[in-house]
């Protein structure tokens, strides 16, 4: 047996080796096992997501006849219009406009005191997470049948407390007006939320190294300006993603309005209008077409986001 | 477990193995090898050179895309791992950490069917070989890496595997537990008794542990033999510079013929060449080459002697001591640019830094290679 | 940041704010539960009850009479049934979602077979699809299909609107594990599944656990969708028949309050028992 170079060890009676490209069993087992482990989620989003968006679609391009049992034609894009023509439709926008504008704002500025708060260690830290939890676990449904009695214009909380503090001098009927009625379904909701966007946040503190800050005070940086020019920038990616989960969810806040103020025109959000349209009035075209508007309205929404924060996510 | 015992089919056999990943990178070329019946074989080589693609394909993780695969005499490419009748150590131990010890080494006989007493007895006699059997109740978090590493030979062993695989199972330990388990990994090895594949980075285990070292570079077997054969005659400026530590100098010399004799002009000194490797240097008479000198065969200026040792002027630029020896990097005189020499000298060798002083090499230890192929010229 | 004392106080008096803000609506609400409809309608309003009394839990749950709402008497039993609707309904789909993502999301990341890249894709891309906008003819699918009211009809929606997520979040927990204990197993002699089942599944147990904790609180707190496909008392769960309670003109608040009580204490114990598990999928997931 030499040593040279490249040596070619051939076992004697050197036949020639098999085919070229070997049947590879493995892989066809592994191919079977994953078909068959896929398929079960492929099946259900197939049919019970794929499948009725198409058939929404399709919807929201006839006409309503079904609902008064004629047959229903194609109308191309004049439920669209008709609906963005509708002055309850443009207002619900305002209203959701409004929501998410409010509820970004407020969790964007609580969620980072909270994660200012709590993202070093202390003692205790694990029982205030766990109790900072539970807005976000409890049904938002529930959540607001815990706050309607602060709201409630006779016997509510908020009421009692501003008349005896002489700040009112009779009970308001909070949730009929349009500013305030907006402001409390949001804070409503943002109590639900807030755990969410804290924990994003910390988790972003959390990976913003400490030398970054002991070198910036060795520099002369004030904690405020430490704030600003460290904290703020390296938030970048956790700020993007609080954003748009924010986005996301304020469009879509349903349950609190429905158990604060049911289908109240003053309150209503898209969603409320899309629910009042299809199951109340039982204009299904139209309100499917609605619904396509709003989740390309959300899309947008995410892809502004996405773009704007591209260069911070790594 | 039956295995015939004719050379030409037992054991490990790679037949112009090739792996190629999509997107093209060819991770391994037509790679020919056989492991031999009670064979250990190291594959070794700088990292991204497909020694581990390589292992892998032998187990059956690693998809073949041409050439053929055989243990024991059956054709096993393409086959799942389970149908190999390997047995394979990992870097990371790969513990079922959800197992006991015990449930651990006893996994495969389990998928097999085997029956509870035979496992219990065959997993008792393992932990006994290894020295483990009061680990047996123990989850895997609750052993050093030692330990685990037992414990996955332990597994192995106790399915009694026409192949063993052995992916850098040292790379994980510190130097001095590394020394004990290359010792323990051999008992194991001969106990079993099967053909055996080893890949690791390093050298030194390389040689120390392996029948015979494949040597792989950039996907291809460099050169293959005992560790020996690559010391004393390797076939590349590669394999040259790769076995030994420290490596081999390499310097550029250009042939002169002078009256009777041939000579390589090192700065400005002139090494006789010795009149055997005359005939295969006569093609590069006029040109560069590259002259090996080992840094274990220069001697200093008390132990020269003439006719066995050439000459070389140089300066001390450093020495460091190892207690056993001296390890002193020297600059040649009248190089064109600086050029670096290691040599081990004897311990007791008197150095001092900055000086110009003679040193000599051994004139049967000269290698030579093609500058360009990087080819030994023998 | 520095550790001066008056950024430690900021800082207590934040932790204690954030704990307040937390707690007191539903402190608010437990009060409330406990109050007498007098409590609740006194000038000014009292926050604690004078006596604290269990009245609106045994209406609430005994199920004669208990006026709410519009003045319609609550069905015998109908919160009981309800509670016990969410109950197995959650436990239903959370066992079905689990199933799909864990193996779904397992195969995408481990068993690369052609096209499971494109397929993973495209099923996590339907989790930006808003619930609302196949739900109509989600509605009308479920109608024909007889399954309006029924259990399983919400079980086959809820699985179908939490699994892309889920799959997404275990392909990403499998992605991080190391793969040489699967490794191990195939050369052990296991066959895929088998690696799969003895080694993979047991590897990820703190993030089932994870997973689990997540679905469950999603599911039960589900409103929208239940609303739309139950239409009686048989097969509403807890979230859809609380909103019942809220009259238009008056509100029974301690039986609604009892209601509400009631209904978040399953998922308040989950979040509870959990919550680590918890935390880190939800920080995980952004």
């Amino acid at each position: 047996m030499g040593s040279d170079i490249l040596t070619r060890e051939v076992h004697p009676g050197g036949a020639p080796s098999g085919p070229r490209r070997p049947v590879d069993l493995a892989a066809r087992e592994a191919t079977r096992a994953g078909m068959l482990m896929m398929a079960p989620a492929v099946v259900t989003t197939a049919t019970l997501v794929i499948y009725p968006l198409v058939r929404g679609f399709q919807t929201s391009l006839e006409s309503g006849d079904a609902a008064v049992g004629g047959q229903p034609h194609f109308v191309g894009l004049r439920n669209y219009g008709e609906v963005l023509g509708s002055s309850t439709a443009r207002d619900a926008t305002v209203h959701t406009l409004s929501y998410v504008a409010l509820a970004v704002t407020l969790e964007l500025a609580l969620g980072l005191i909270v994660a200012v708060a709590l993202h070093r260690t202390f003692r205790g830290r694990g029982i205030v997470l766990a109790i900072l939890i539970l807005p976000c676990a409890l049904p938002s449904v529930v959540s607001g049948v815990l706050w309607r009695r602060v709201f409630d214009p006779d016997s509510g909380l908020l009421n009692s407390v501003l008349e005896q503090l002489h700040i009112l001098s009779q009970p308001q009927v909070w949730l009929a007006g349009r500013g305030w009625a907006l402001a409390f379904i949001t804070l409503v909701h943002v109590w639900g939320v807030l755990p969410l966007v804290s924990l994003i946040l910390i988790a972003g503190l959390q990976s913003i190294p400490e030398e970054v800050y002991s070198a910036s005070a060795v520099d002369g940086a004030t904690p405020l300006r430490q704030f600003r020019h460290i904290t703020l920038p390296l938030l970048r990616p956790s700020i993007a993603v609080t954003l748009t989960v924010g986005t996301v969810w304020a469009t879509k806040i349903f349950d609190e309005i429905y158990v604060l103020n049911g289908t109240a025109l003053n309150t209503r959000s898209i969603l409320m209008e899309v629910y009042n349209t299809t199951f109340v009035n039982a204009d299904f075209a139209h309100g499917t077409a609605l619904a396509f508007m709003l989740t390309a309205v959300t899309a947008l929404f995410a892809a502004v986001y996405a773009v704007t924060f591209r260069r911070s996510t790594t | 477990m039956d295995h015939p015992d004719t050379a030409s089919t037992s054991g490990i056999v790679l037949e112009g193995v090739r792996k190629e990943f999509p997107g093209g990178v060819v991770a391994v070329r037509d790679i020919s090898l056989e492991v031999q019946p009670g064979e250990l074989v190291v594959l070794v080589g700088p990292s991204g050179c497909g020694k581990s693609t390589t292992l892998r394909m032998v187990a059956g993780l690693e998809a073949v895309t041409a050439g053929e695969v055989r243990i024991a005499g059956r054709v096993v490419t393409g086959l799942p791992p389970r149908h190999r009748d390997i047995a394979m150590i990992f870097q990371n131990y790969a513990l079922y950490a959800h197992m006991t010890v015990r449930a651990n080494m006893g996994f495969g006989l389990k998928m097999a069917g085997t029956p509870k007493r035979e496992t219990r007895a065959r997993v008792d006699q393992a932990a006994d070989i290894l020295g483990i059997t009061d680990l047996l109740d123990r989850k895997p978090r609750q052993l050093s890496g030692g330990q685990r590493q037992r414990v996955a030979m332990g597994r192995a062993i106790v399915r009694e595997p026409a192949a063993f695989l052995m992916d850098e199972p040292l790379s994980n330990l510190d130097a001095k537990l590394r020394v004990e388990m290359r010792a323990e990994i051999l008992n194991v090895h001969r106990r079993i008794g099967a053909p055996t594949l080893y890949v690791t980075h390093d050298q030194t285990e390389a040689m120390t542990m392996g029948d015979r070292v494949a040597i792989l570079r950039d996907g291809a077997l460099e050169q293959i033999g005992t560790p020996l054969e690559l010391y004393e005659r390797p076939g590349t400026v590669f394999v040259a510079g790769f076995i030994g530590s420290p490596a081999m100098n390499l310097l550029p010399v250009t042939l002169e013929r002078s009256g009777d004799g041939w000579y390589a002009s090192v700065g400005g000194s002139r090494v006789l060449i010795p009149p055997r490797a005359r005939a295969a240097l006569r093609p590069f008479a006029g040109h560069e080459v590259l002259l090996g000198l080992r840094p274990e065969d220069f001697v200093s200026t008390e132990n020269m002697r003439d006719g066995e040792h050439g000459v070389i002027q140089v300066t001390t630029a450093r020495a460091e001591s190892l207690g056993s020896e001296l390890v002193v990097y020297f600059s040649i005189n009248g190089a064109a640019a600086s050029r670096p020499l290691t040599a081990r000298l004897d311990r007791r060798t008197a150095v001092r830094e900055g000086t110009s002083t003679r040193i000599g090499v051994d004139l049967e230890r000269l290698y030579f290679f093609d500058p360009e192929s990087g080819a030994a010229i023998r | 940041m520095t550790h001066s004392s008056a950024a430690r106080l900021l800082r207590t008096v934040a932790i204690a704010a954030t704990i307040l803000w937390s707690l007191a609506p539903i402190g608010l609400g437990v009060a409330t539960s406990l109050s007498t409809q007098a409590d609740v309608q006194a000038v000014p309003a009292r926050w604690l009850p004078g006596h604290a009394t269990l009245d609106p839990y045994r209406s609430l749950l005994g199920g004669t009479s208990g006026s709410h709402a519009g003045g319609t008497v609550s069905e015998s039993g109908a919160f009981a049934h309800a509670m016990w609707n969410s109950a197995s309904i959650t436990l239903m789909s959370t066992l079905a979602i689990l199933c799909v993502a864990i193996s779904a999301g397992y195969a995408s990341a481990r068993l690369r077979f052609p096209g499971c890249g494109a397929l993973f894709r495209a099923i996590v891309a339907t989790t930006v699809v808003p619930v609302f906008t196949v739900v109509i003819a989600l509605f009308q699918l479920m109608a024909d299909a007889h399954l309006i009211d029924h259990k399983l009809g919400l079980v086959l929606v809820f699985v179908s609107t939490t699994t892309p997520l889920a799959m997404w979040l275990v392909h990403n927990h499998v992605k991080e594990l190391p793969a040489e204990p699967e490794e191990a197993a195939l050369i052990d002699g296991c066959t895929r599944w088998q690696a799969f089942r003895h080694v993979v599944v047991p590897q990820m147990r703190s993030g089932i656990a994870a997973l689990s904790a997540l679905v469950v609180l999603s599911v039960w707190g589900e409103f929208l969708i239940p609303l739309l496909l139950t239409s009686t008392s048989a097969g509403k769960p807890v979230t859809v028949l609380i909103p019942e309670y809220v009259g238009k003109y008056t509100t029974n608040y301690p039986l609604l309050a009892a209601a509400g009580i009631l209904a978040l204490l399953p998922p308040a114990i989950v979040a509870l028992v959990l919550n680590r598990h918890v935390r880190g999928m939800l920080s995980g997931s952004s």
